[in-house]
């Protein structure tokens, strides 16, 4: 909390800053562009590859064959603190490792203008979820086809994380399984806010569609704020643990560098 | 520039195709009463309103195979009409290739005064609920993707997506929202007992019936509640586990221990046409039905406190009282909605 706090008064005085030498040109930016959001899977310190051996805190060393999450509710915070929100019926994504064209989001219409920090959520937010079918145009099918229903409780997985490990005690590699998604009892939807690197802008121009490199840190599903211990359980799909992994995938992302051209 | 050209083309063929939608969509709302001795709508029509087109299109999703994997399946397989949309007869159904379920499958009436769905309650939408039959593996087994495909190649349902929704697309929101509309017009509230209680032509009760309602108010409405009979809580009713199946009810939703073996209070109308009953099926008579509620429940830790008086578990019952109440569930039969024609497949 106390971070978010620093970030927020970060963002302020930048915005103030920015504003006080850069309104010559807001007169002059006008139109939409295009904006792209690349998600970029890591583990801890490495690039994440699927099939390749991580070890978490814990000792246990995970083998991952799925990764998969829901993006939804884009906003586009500009360096005053007026935003810019992705039409609703548009803004869910699910970025898939194995489908590269899924880990680049293509933001249409955006309007021209110098962003400087983006909200998002993780999964289908409690309001989607009251309007039922409305609005959800084909994304049941794709998410479907994605393995990102949860048929039996008519809803979607936010995170799909799956594959093998080992650990001091499970000596054989054993399968492990991670969905996140609403339950009974709790909606397990979060949303996340990630200022860019100082000095970092996207500018987006009729003419210029910035990318947003956002490096995802997949040790935080299950080795993050809290420990998710796959030895003790390693099916993990509803229940109160769930909203501990909700908690630590809040922490996974990071805008890494924005580039313009 | 090109995306230019892109967006200009785009937006020529949006227009062209909406004054052809224009032409064909047809907005025939449909006036929907709520029975005076009703409780509130719970579904929200604002973003989903009754239109003739749309409960037509639903009903001819409701009872096509070809929704499912092998193209015979259907909703209403299971859901058959003079049964209350129940599988009568049918302790659990099969789906495709033979697949056995494990719950009995629940009638389709008065859906639209419910706030939860299923035996556990798993969805808590109308909209929603019908992607679980469908896609589950043991029933439909359904691909929403491969159902968008089939009805784009099939001019009867490219006719009804224009005709029942104002952009006409075929998609799996229009698919659904078309089933909510079969469902909720596929209501059941002209029985004996109803017009009893509006006081309207047809609406006598025998003095054994009246006598059975009042008995079903002292001993059953606690959580039979209202005029459409569930209060739409999740409840242990001490049906002795079946080791086999060990259905765990609510908590598979929750996993809170305060939610073992707890099921849906299911609605009672049109119960006499509804058997087996329970979750499970495991009662073939109403009289085994009250039979269990008098001597055959079994203490547990999420026993409901009703059903345990000091020590006593069970409702008190004499055998006089249960032909009453039966006498009084059968005035719950409505004989209007079993064989209403515009809710038949044929």
């Amino acid at each position: 909390m106390k971070l978010q706090l620093k970030n927020f008064v970060a963002v302020m005085a930048m915005a103030i800053a920015f504003t006080s030498c850069s309104s010559d040109d807001d007169t002059t930016i006008t139109g939409e562009g295009n904006l792209k959001l690349e998600f970029d899977n890591v583990y801890g310190s490495a690039d994440f590859a699927i099939g390749t051996n991580y070890t978490n805190s814990n000792g246990e060393v995970l083998n991952v064959s799925r990764i998969k999450y829901i993006i939804s509710n884009v906003v586009l915070i500009k360096a005053d603190g007026s935003t810019y929100t992705v039409p609703k019926n548009e803004s869910y994504f699910i970025v898939d490792e194995l489908t590269s064209s899924s880990t680049l989001i293509n933001l249409a219409n955006v309007p021209a203008a110098d962003y400087k920090a983006i909200k998002f959520g993780i999964g289908v937010d409690k309001e989607q979820w009251e309007l039922g079918a409305d609005g959800q145009g084909d994304f049941l099918a794709i998410a479907q086809n994605a393995q990102m229903m949860w048929s039996w409780s008519a809803g979607y997985k936010f995170l799909n994380f799956e594959g093998t490990f080992t650990s001091a005690t499970v000596a054989d590699a054993t399968e492990y399984k991670v969905h996140t998604g609403q339950t009974g009892t709790d909606y397990n939807y979060a949303e996340v806010t990630l200022n860019f690197e100082e000095g970092d802008v996207a500018q987006v121009r009729t003419t210029v569609t910035p990318q947003i490199h956002i490096m995802t840190d997949l040790q935080h599903i299950t080795d993050g704020t809290n420990k998710i211990n796959l030895s003790e359980q390693a099916t993990v799909m509803g229940g109160s643990k769930l909203a501990l992994v909700t908690n630590n995938i809040t922490n996974m992302f990071e805008v890494h560098h924005v580039h313009n051209d | 520039m090109k995306t230019k050209i892109f967006l200009l083309l785009i937006f020529v063929s949006f227009w062209s195709c909406e004054t052809n939608d224009e032409e064909d969509y047809q907005n025939i709302p449909i006036n929907f009463q709520v029975p005076s001795n009703f409780p509130p709508l719970a579904y929200d029509m604002t973003n989903n309103p009754l239109t003739e087109k749309g409960f037509e299109l639903g009903k001819k999703l409701f009872y096509d195979g070809r929704l499912a994997s092998d193209g015979i399946v259907s909703c209403g397989f299971c859901h058959i009409q003079e049964d209350a949309f129940t599988h009568h007869g049918h302790t659990f159904s099969h789906g495709v290739n033979d697949n056995i379920g494990t719950r009995n499958t629940p009638p389709i009436q008065n859906l639209a005064f419910q706030t939860t769905f299923m035996w556990d309650g798993a969805t808590s939408h109308l909209d929603l609920q019908p992607i679980i039959p469908f896609t589950s593996e043991i029933e439909m087994n359904g691909n929403f993707s491969d159902a968008v495909l089939m009805m784009k190649n099939d001019a009867a349902y490219k006719n009804l997506f224009k005709q029942a929704f104002p952009n006409g697309e075929i998609n799996s929101e229009y698919m659904l929202k078309a089933l909510t509309q079969f469902m909720v017009m596929v209501t059941s509230s002209n029985s004996r007992f109803d017009k009893y209680r509006r006081n309207e032509n047809g609406g006598n009760l025998s003095n054994q019936e009246l006598e059975g309602y009042a008995l079903f108010n002292q001993k059953c409405a606690a959580c039979h509640a209202t005029d459409i009979f569930t209060d739409n809580s999740f409840r242990n009713n001490g049906l002795p586990i079946n080791p086999q199946i060990n259905d765990i009810g609510r908590f598979r939703v929750t996993e809170l221990t305060e939610d073992l073996y707890k099921f849906k209070v299911p609605s009672l109308r049109n119960i006499e046409k509804t058997a087996p009953y329970m979750h499970d099926g495991r009662f073939f008579t109403l009289e085994a039905v009250l039979n269990h509620y008098n001597q055959g429940v079994v203490n547990s830790s999420t026993l409901d406190p009703i059903l345990n008086t000091n020590g006593n578990l069970g409702i008190e019952l004499t055998e006089t009282d249960k032909v009453k109440i039966i006498a009084f569930l059968k005035t719950l039969t409505d004989t209007e909605y079993l064989t209403d024609k515009r809710f038949s497949e044929y």
